[in-house]
């Protein structure tokens, strides 16, 4: 029987790690007939494509599925030089040392949040915990008006995944863009009549070389941000909670030793991966393996592959909070290295400080989780907790 | 291709550093002390800060990016500081040496 890899199907958002050992030991450079895309699965590939955007473009798009007309007008789906003018523009915010101020606001959230999972004997970590922490994180770091957090973050989840059946956005995911941008575009207006101290105001009134912004660049770049951060933020803290509650060991150690959490942030976002699959389109034809990709052919980079890669990690379906993985993809690298890598991290170190505080011992409750269905993203829809 | 990393406390060390790969993956792939890269490689942090003690002028000057981003060095900054996940090796004569700050953030 052929081997055959597709990002699409329900047994790959739910495990795709035995795929991706078949890819990188017997088709490291693979053409998914499912997916229309080649598939690059050991860590060394990706990493080269990742330092070279001239020929991996992102212009394209870089989400498996793309939203319509979004590519070419946000960050991720921008090459340089104009990408690197657009992050230049909000770029500072992100660094570290500009985040601290947002320390003492962030433990507050997680511990107003914590509040109602305290008296629970069972919870969905989604719902009751992380959603309505990142929610409320993001809406502070980027000055969005409070009120319609729920609604936010379920059309923030609902964009970023696709039919498995037809292999595209369905009308639901459509809809959810739609709505996340002209949420976006109410926002913006609101800040440009009414400017605050605050990221959208900035990035609203903001010009690149004397030219302001494209309309379309401020519109879908914000819609863009609210759904990285609230979405990639909320699925991965799912993931790190899953593995605490799978790997009691590590996580008593993490009880007793809080310094410890970043170790098992980033072997989470190693082992896990919320974020598994990008795309990107070549602009010249490379032979790869023995194989060649055509220019004008998409890639996908499978970074919840890389991240698995022995050649790269020694025994890498082990989950080792000491192991320290550094270099590892999961937020990707190169010029499109995630713009929210310092705060997802300081904001998921508070939040597991507080909750592992308030609930030091939980295991998970369903032994089957409901995955999402998302080519690009995996994280579970629901994660049932129970204290032990 | 060899660069050799010098890293706070003194060693030297001896990468090879795949086709195609910067100093900053290399170097923080094969665990040499004394980089942080928060950024993975963005441009965004600062924290894979070095000092090119060889071969400084065989490299390409920053770009403008670099160029920003090297204000934010938490070490002194010198005249040969760079930013390791901008820079690839070169077939020079002799190996690239970078030697790495006390500190990255
Ligand atoms: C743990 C949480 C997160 C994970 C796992 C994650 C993962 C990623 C990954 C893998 C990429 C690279 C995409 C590509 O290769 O095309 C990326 C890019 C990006 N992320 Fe994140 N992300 C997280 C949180 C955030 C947050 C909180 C924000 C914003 C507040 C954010 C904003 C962005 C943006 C704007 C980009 C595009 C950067 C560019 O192309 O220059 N992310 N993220
Ligand atoms: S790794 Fe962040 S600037 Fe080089």
């Amino acid at each position: 029987m052929s081997f055959a890899f597709d990002p699409f199907a329900a047994a790959v958002d739910a495990d795709p790690f035995p795929y991706y050992k078949i890819l990188r030991d017997e088709y490291p450079c693979f053409w998914s007939a499912e997916a229309g895309m080649w598939v690059l699965s050991r860590y060394a590939d990706i990493v080269v494509a990742l330092n070279d955007w001239q020929t991996y473009s992102s212009a394209q798009g870089n989400m498996m599925t793309e939203l319509p007309n979004r590519a070419g007008s946000t960050l991720g789906t921008t090459d340089p030089p104009r990408h690197d003018r657009l992050r230049g523009l909000i770029q500072h915010a992100f660094l570290k040392r500009n985040l601290e101020a947002m320390a003492e606001p962030m433990r507050a959230i997680a511990k107003m949040v914590l509040v109602a999972v305290r008296e629970r004997e069972q919870f969905d970590f989604l719902e009751d915990f992380s959603s309505k922490f990142t929610v409320r994180v993001l809406f502070a770091v980027l000055g969005l008006p409070l009120g319609d957090e729920k609604q936010v973050r379920d059309q923030a989840v609902l964009m970023v995944q696709s039919d498995p059946v037809t292999r595209q956005k369905g009308p639901a995911h459509l809809a959810a863009f739609a709505w996340m941008t002209d949420y976006a575009a109410k926002v913006i207006e609101e800040r440009r009549r009414q400017p605050q101290d605050d990221l959208i105001s900035l990035f609203s009134q903001a010009e690149i070389d004397g030219d302001k912004l494209a309309e379309r660049e401020v519109l879908l770049t914000t819609t863009t941000l609210i759904m990285a951060g609230i979405e990639s933020l909320g699925g991965f803290m799912a993931m790190l909670a899953l593995n605490l509650a799978d790997h009691a060991a590590a996580r008593r150690r993490l009880v007793a030793e809080p310094t410890l959490i970043p170790d098992a942030i980033e072997e989470s976002l190693r082992y896990n991966t919320s974020a598994q699959r990008f795309r990107r389109c070549l602009q010249r034809d490379v032979t790869l393996h023995g194989q060649t990709m055509r220019a004008g052919d998409f890639v996908c980079l499978a970074y919840g592959s890389g991240n698995r890669d022995e050649r790269q990690f020694p025994d890498p379906d082990s989950y080792d909070i000491d192991r320290k993985p550094k270099g590892h993809l999961g937020f990707g690298g190169g010029v499109h290295g995630c713009l929210g890598g310092a705060i997802a991290r300081m904001a998921c170190r508070i939040a597991f400080e507080e909750f592992l505080d308030a609930l030091p011992t939980f295991r998970r409750v369903e032994a089957q989780l409901p995955w999402m269905p998302s080519s690009t993203f995996r994280s579970p829809l629901r994660l049932q907790l129970a204290r032990t | 291709m060899i660069v050799i990393f010098i890293e706070p406390g003194g060693t030297r060390r001896e990468i090879e550093v795949p086709e195609g790969w910067t100093l900053m993956q290399a170097a923080t792939a094969n665990g040499v002390e004394g980089i942080e890269a928060e950024c993975g490689g963005s441009c965004a942090c600062a924290t894979c800060h070095c000092y090119v003690e060889q071969g400084l002028e065989r490299l390409p000057p920053p770009n403008e990016t670099e160029a920003a981003m090297l204000e934010n060095v938490a070490a002194e900054r010198q005249p040969n500081s760079r930013l390791s996940c901008q820079l690839k090796p070169d077939a020079g004569a002799a190996p690239l040496c970078v030697r790495l700050p006390w500190r990255q953030s």
